[in-house]
């Protein structure tokens, strides 16, 4: 059983157990790296690595470590986000669920390298269970000797802890998270200054997202060559697709960074469902520009998604059959995206609500003509200029319809109208 | 200050609140804990927690009104969450909505006469291979049928 | 140094310096709602969005610091674009209340949609309904309709107050300012809350519906209500308005001053503005002539009573029998003119100060001192103390009371008797009070508003100002009385 490769969402039953996740060989990796290597190689290897954050920004977690001052003068935070909250994400879930110990190592490695004493896994307050198992496993790890005071005995001390949210989509951005952990309402903060300089209690923080962190041992197992052999040169190791929408098949698709779209979708999410064709595909979750069917070739990793002007983000990919009119996807979307405003800074306070309320009015039969170049022009407006990158998330759905379903968009609103 | 908590809930938040360098971080947990065990936040829990934290009222109220999922009000016993997101959507979550409505009597936000449910639609539940999914309390339900869900409220009744 | 360029013109300024500020030292005023000096950069209005040489995106003023060789442009295409969207942003959720609202004429998102909006809205859907008159303690009412979310006020309390009145509830559209029930704004400087509001959301119960700002004539004075000296500017309308020539004050606003007041003056200052209008005497009276003789006192035979009054008293030799009880609302030029007057020239000895009482400094502005030229007074050489008036009673024959502060120190009935044993007393003031029943001369003078003249503040400040009013009716800055008088017993005051 150890020598099969450890994947990031075993298959089997009860794979979250310590004992269970010790016989695969866990926590192996962490203890020969904390007893043979310095934080700087660790720090190296996962640079080596090309590990590629998988929450959404695609950031090089190496070069993310590096920014945090390497001085031991002060507190510095590793924060795990669990937030979860892009539509048609639901890996973490699995890999916290099913893995929970592989993380925590993960964590091991990540705080070692960085030198870092404490960690909190900021979980979303829906995932009430999910954080009970975790609250377990760091338990478990904490009795063996893998967490406290004395990791491996190496001298090494690291406390981790779970904080729940409370129901904040805009608590899965960086700085809202933090200052969600800091007891406060969830507004994204102002950069510079960046979080690796001033972030959590306003000490050094890295921010990880879970699949980032739950990769690192995998890493250090079977070495950064292999990993970054088995995705792209630039984007290495596998990436969880979530699939789900119109497929026959949905669920978590482990698979290596650059598999095609059209093989995430029929060869393992068994195609489209029954009865119905492809109309629109969601690549990276929800904040990404929307794909035509004819896009489906492109292979799923950062570079070649930005190529087409979409992203890779949390590799949600949702199917969107041919029955579903475009209008109630824009209006579902609008709406996920004014109800999460923060609410902070005024254009996507205002232009989220206002862009969703003129495609219920479209959606209710009241659309006028001149309202897709106002709902553009919204979008627009909200591009680039908020104080979060939400802004920008709000946009780029709804630019990606406006612009590639339009005309289906216009005759919804013609048709309608008579 | 008549407020107060079960020996175990007032424990946990003792340790929360030697966890974090600042009192007022440990603010989410410590409500979560108040509304797990009162059901919500009353006008006395949030002075409460307050003074635990070393906070203003004022401050606690702002956090509260922020985070969907905590409560200013008493809610059902049962709290069904039905995800409205775009997964769900496709899969067929309105009509689930509708359904549950028509069966409890009560408009998305409402809860029923008896206390015993209260209906919400919420977005994303990060449980989209099982769409249309649901939460009730802590529990996840998906993919939901409207026979199906029919079954989870008789059982829970 | 660092050496930068905005609209092409080069400029030298410290490190560290950010570009909106940078843009202000040649003349740009970059449009913001959510900056305010006072405060560090919050960065949510987005108004301030330019054009930075080399970054792919607009960039906020507010909070970029410069860079040696950066170069920024404040009116491009795409900065001017940006500004009309985030405008628009704005004006979608705010009512079209300007016919109604105070703030009109000094708004904010008037003026800047006539720079930079003049479009026409294309806003379709139903505008957020929220409450409009909410009381959030003392005179304030917040309008949560126009509110902007800038959240300058809730900076404010937390950081120059340190009182936290306000917070921001809900999220996203449904954002709203609010205060809890039990702890509304409570604190001696809720008056800058209206200033820093950039539109009409947080107004004053006391200027609401009152005039409107274009009318109003502003003067700049330092208030007199303590001595801390803050700068002011005196809002008021002399003519049309109102009828005839009517003058009414109606507020009084903080000028900024770095070395004095900063941004900020309290509460007690701004309703000073009362000191200004109400309870003012005007007209000369004269116990037991005048209004009984239903004839109108006139300053030329009220000065020459003095005169003769003041050199009877001088004729005893010196010291003469003469008492002032002057007061710390006298001008360094009125306290010069006393002691060259009376003390250097006829040899006074009985000199005396009666201010108003001390009350609690607030740490932030407001002393306990609540007179403005305390210091003044003690720089001239005066020693400000009150009088033993029975003593003083036996020892004079004439006594000059400037205002009407020894009620402060004694009750009427103690002044009234030592009154009643000097020959003649002499009250030169600006409002009504007790006293007027009991000096046989009132003469009415002037508030620091209608002279100019200098006051010292609590550190040492000297603060020159010009008149803001000019005295009406009957009344006369001491200064002139002071004057005449010297003119009379050719006494060289300068």
């Amino acid at each position: 059983m150890a020598d099969a490769k450890e994947t990031l969402i075993p298959a089997e039953e009860n794979s979250f157990r310590l004992e269970a996740y010790l016989a695969r060989g866990g926590y192996e990796a962490a203890r020969k790296t904390l007893l043979s290597m310095q934080p700087g190689q660790v720090m190296d290897e996962v640079k080596k690595a090309n590990l590629r954050g998988r929450g959404g920004a695609g950031f090089p977690a190496g070069s993310k470590w590096a920014f945090v001052p390497k001085a031991d003068d002060q507190p510095k935070y590793l924060c795990v986000n669990a937030d979860e909250g892009e539509p048609g994400t639901f890996k973490d879930r699995a890999i916290m669920t099913r893995n929970p110990h592989l993380l925590l190592e993960g964590i091991v490695l990540t705080c070692y390298a960085v030198g870092i004493h404490t960690a909190v896994i900021y979980v979303r307050g829906e995932y009430e269970s999910i954080a009970r198992r975790l609250e377990q496993a760091i338990g478990e790890a904490g009795l063996k000797g893998f967490l406290g005071a004395d990791v491996f005995g190496t001298g090494f001390g690291l406390e981790v802890y779970v904080h729940r949210g409370a129901g904040a989509y805009i608590c899965g951005e960086e700085t809202a998270l933090l200052e969600s952990v800091e007891g406060k309402r969830g507004w994204p903060r102002l950069r510079p200054p960046f979080p690796a300089s001033i972030g959590l209690f306003r000490a050094p923080t890295v921010i990880n997202n879970v699949e980032t962190i739950a990769n690192v041992p995998l890493i250090f197992r079977y070495g950064a060559e292999a990993f970054v052999a088995q995705g792209l040169p630039r984007d290495g190791g596998t990436r969880v697709f979530g699939v789900s929408g119109a497929v026959k098949k949905p669920g978590l698709y482990e698979l290596p960074v650059g598999t095609s779209l059209r093989k995430i979708i029929y060869d393992w999410a068994g195609g489209p469902a029954e009865g119905q064709g492809i109309k629109a595909i969601v690549p990276g979750g929800l904040s990404a520009p929307f794909l035509t069917p004819d896009e489906i070739d492109v292979p799923m990793d950062y570079e070649s998604l930005a190529h087409i002007k979409s992203m890779l983000g949390s590799a949600a990919v949702i199917v969107i059959g041919d029955r579903t009119p475009i209008i109630d996807v824009l209006r579902i979307v609008a709406r996920f995206y004014a109800h999460e405003s923060c609410g902070q800074c005024t254009p996507c306070r205002v232009g989220t609500t206002w862009i969703s309320k003129t495609a219920d009015r479209i959606a209710a039969g009241g659309g006028v003509p001149g309202d897709l170049d106002l709902i553009r022009r919204l979008a627009e407006g909200m591009k680039g200029k908020t104080l979060c990158p939400m802004g920008d998330a709000a946009a780029f759905p709804v630019l990606s319809m406006v612009g590639k379903f339009g005309r289906e968009l216009e005759e919804t609103i013609s048709r309608r109208a008579e | 200050m008549s407020f107060s908590l079960s020996q175990t809930a007032a424990k946990r938040v003792d340790e929360l609140v030697r966890r974090y360098p600042k009192k007022e971080a440990a603010l989410l947990p410590v409500l979560s804990i108040v509304q797990r065990e009162k059901g919500f936040i009353s006008p006395e829990a949030e002075r409460w927690v307050a003074a635990t934290l070393g906070l203003r009222p004022l401050q606690v109220r702002e956090v509260l009104s922020f985070y969907t999922l905590l409560r200013r009000e008493p809610a059902g016993r049962y709290v069904i969450q039905v995800c409205r997101n775009l997964s769900c959507f496709l899969a067929g979550s309105e009509e689930i909505i509708r359904h549950l409505e028509a069966r409890l009597g009560v408009r998305a936000g409402g809860t029923t006469a008896d206390g015993r449910f209260t209906l919400e639609t919420v977005e994303c539940l990060g449980n989209c291979d099982h769409a249309p999914c649901l939460m009730i309390n802590d529990d996840d339900y998906g993919p939901v049928t409207k026979e199906t869900v029919d079954g989870i409220l008789k059982r829970l009744a | 140094m660092v050496t930068i360029q905005i609209d092409g013109q080069t400029l030298q300024v410290p490190p560290g310096t950010t570009v909106l500020k940078a843009a202000e030292k040649i003349g740009v005023l970059i449009p913001r709602y959510c900056y305010h000096p006072a405060f560090e950069p919050e960065g949510s209005c987005r108004m301030c969005l330019v054009e930075i040489e080399d970054l792919p995106k607009l960039d906020l003023a507010c909070s970029t610091v410069v860079r040696e060789g950066m170069t920024v442009w404040t009116s491009t295409p795409k900065v001017l674009q940006a500004r009309q969207e985030v405008l628009g942003f704005f004006l979608a959720d705010h009512p079209l209340d300007c016919p109604i609202c105070d703030k009109a004429g000094e708004c904010f998102l008037q003026i800047y949609y006539d720079q930079h909006g003049r479009y026409a809205s294309r806003f379709l859907e139903t505008k957020e309904k929220k409450k409009k008159k909410v009381p959030i303690g003392k005179d304030l009412l917040l309008d949560r309709e126009r509110c902007i979310l800038c959240t300058r006020c809730v900076r404010f309390l937390c950081r120059v107050t340190g009182t936290g009145e306000l917070g921001v509830f809900e999220r996203g559209v449904k954002a709203e300012i609010g205060i809890d029930e039990g702890a509304p704004v409570a604190n001696n400087y809720s008056g800058n809350l209206v200033d820093i509001c950039p539109v009409g959301a947080i107004t004053d119960r006391d200027f609401r519906f009152k005039t409107r700002v274009w009318f109003l004539e502003n003067r700049r004075s330092i208030c007199p209500r303590c001595s801390r000296g803050c700068n002011i500017v005196i809002q008021s309308i002399c003519g049309y308005p109102l009828p005839g020539n009517e003058r009414r004050v109606y507020r009084i606003v903080p000028a900024e001053n770095p070395d004095v007041n900063g941004y900020w003056m309290c509460d007690l200052g701004r309703s000073g503005y009362h000191d200004i209008e109400d309870n003012r005497l005007d007209a000369i009276a004269v116990k037991g002539e005048g209004a009984a003789a239903g004839q109108p006192l006139s300053w030329e035979s009220a000065l020459k009573g003095l005169v003769s009054d003041v050199r009877a008293a001088a004729a005893f030799g010196r010291p003469p029998r003469l008492g002032l009880i002057l007061s710390s609302f006298l001008t360094n030029e009125e306290l010069e003119a006393s002691r060259r007057l009376f003390v250097e020239s006829l040899g006074a000895k009985h000199v005396f100060f009666a201010d108003p009482a001390p009350g609690k400094a607030d740490g932030l502005l407001l002393t306990a001192d609540r007179a403005p030229n305390r210091r003044g007074a003690q720089m001239a050489g005066f020693e400000p103390k009150p009088p033993d008036l029975v003593g003083l009673s036996e020892s004079v024959d004439l006594l000059l009371v400037f205002g009407p502060h020894i009620l402060d120190h004694v009750p009427v009935e103690e002044a009234a008797r030592a009154f009643g044993k000097i020959r003649r007393t002499y009250l030169l003031a600006a409002h009504r009070s007790a006293l007027d029943e009991v000096a046989e001369v009132v003469l009415p003078t002037a508030v620091p508003a209608e002279k100019q003249g200098s006051f010292t503040n609590t550190n040492g400040l000297k603060q020159h100002f010009e008149r803001a009013l000019k005295p009406s009716r009957g009344r006369r800055a001491e200064g002139a009385i002071l004057a005449g008088l010297a003119a009379e017993l050719n006494v060289k005051l300068d």
